[in-house]
């Protein structure tokens, strides 16, 4: 994840053909970068029966679930230009916020890229890709609420997908992870110059 | 939205049923109409295929 320069090139090949796809919805919807590979390589992995896809974004990770697994996936974000484009990709689209508006054990497989820079509040900048990047002042401000809720929507044996820089402090995450009463497995590892991502699969300890 | 969405949304406020009326569909899927909570009232457009679930204080939050 980015505030744009560079590294943007890397997801844009990753998002390949896409490119035609997008508009004017590009400047205000975070478009496909490192974090969004390894997300969908995770999910690919060890997503199974009715996926959620929370903050789609652009809805590349769910559009790559959908092609590679064949399994039915919603993708939720409280952006409505980003479900417009996730829409565009042929995802099922709803605006919400977080996990408030799905049902109890609705889902097998939840995935969740969450907005992680931690944010100085005397920089935020208030627009729509703060929203995509920003977790607060911790980095962890989405996280939270997220934990707090996911068990709710998850059915028995389902499995979470959680996207965690090192810029968010992975132990922090741990934590919160452990207190929401699910154990954490990393799927997947990646370093980068200023971060390391990983893919965390939780389920119910 | 296809109708099949029905079985996974709720409201977000009370977590009650959700009704959907259709003001528009085509084979697939509803493009546009209303969903309203079976048990506060609440309604949640479907515009251009896309359910707004926002609880009502989020929907009209101006960011551009």
């Amino acid at each position: 994840m980015t505030r744009g320069g560079d590294e943007r090139d890397a997801g844009d090949e990753r998002g390949g053909d896409l490119a035609a796809l997008r508009g004017a919805d590009d400047a205000v919807v975070y478009q496909p970068a490192e974090d969004s590979g390894l997300l969908a390589e995770a999910a690919v992995a060890e997503a199974h029966g009715r996926v959620l896809e929370v903050g789609t974004g652009s809805g590349w990770v769910a559009e790559r679930i959908t092609e590679e697994r064949g399994l039915d996936v919603v993708g939720s974000d409280r952006n409505p230009h980003a479900a417009r484009q996730a829409r565009e990709r042929g995802v099922e689209a709803v605006v919400a916020d977080l996990l408030a508006p799905f049902r109890a054990d609705a889902f097998d497989a939840v995935c969740f890229n969450p907005p992680y820079l931690p944010t100085d509040p005397d920089n935020e900048w208030g627009d729509w890709m703060e929203h995509a990047l920003s977790g607060g002042e911790s980095g962890r401000e989405l996280i939270e609420p997220f934990l707090d809720d996911v068990g709710r929507v998850l059915a028995p044996d389902g499995v979470v997908l959680l996207l965690v820089s090192s810029l968010t402090g992975y132990d922090e995450v741990l934590d919160l992870v452990d207190e929401a009463g699910f154990a954490a497995e990393p799927v997947v590892e990646e370093s980068f110059p200023f971060e390391t991502l990983t893919v965390l699969a939780l389920r119910r300890a | 939205m296809k109708e099949s969405l029905m079985d996974v949304i709720c409201c977000p406020l009370d977590k009650a049923t959700l009704e959907l009326e259709v003001d528009e569909a085509d084979d697939e899927e509803v493009l546009a109409g209303t969903l309203t909570c079976t048990e506060c009232g609440e309604t949640y457009p479907i515009e251009d295929g896309i359910p707004n679930l926002l609880p009502p204080d989020m929907r009209e939050e101006a960011a551009a």
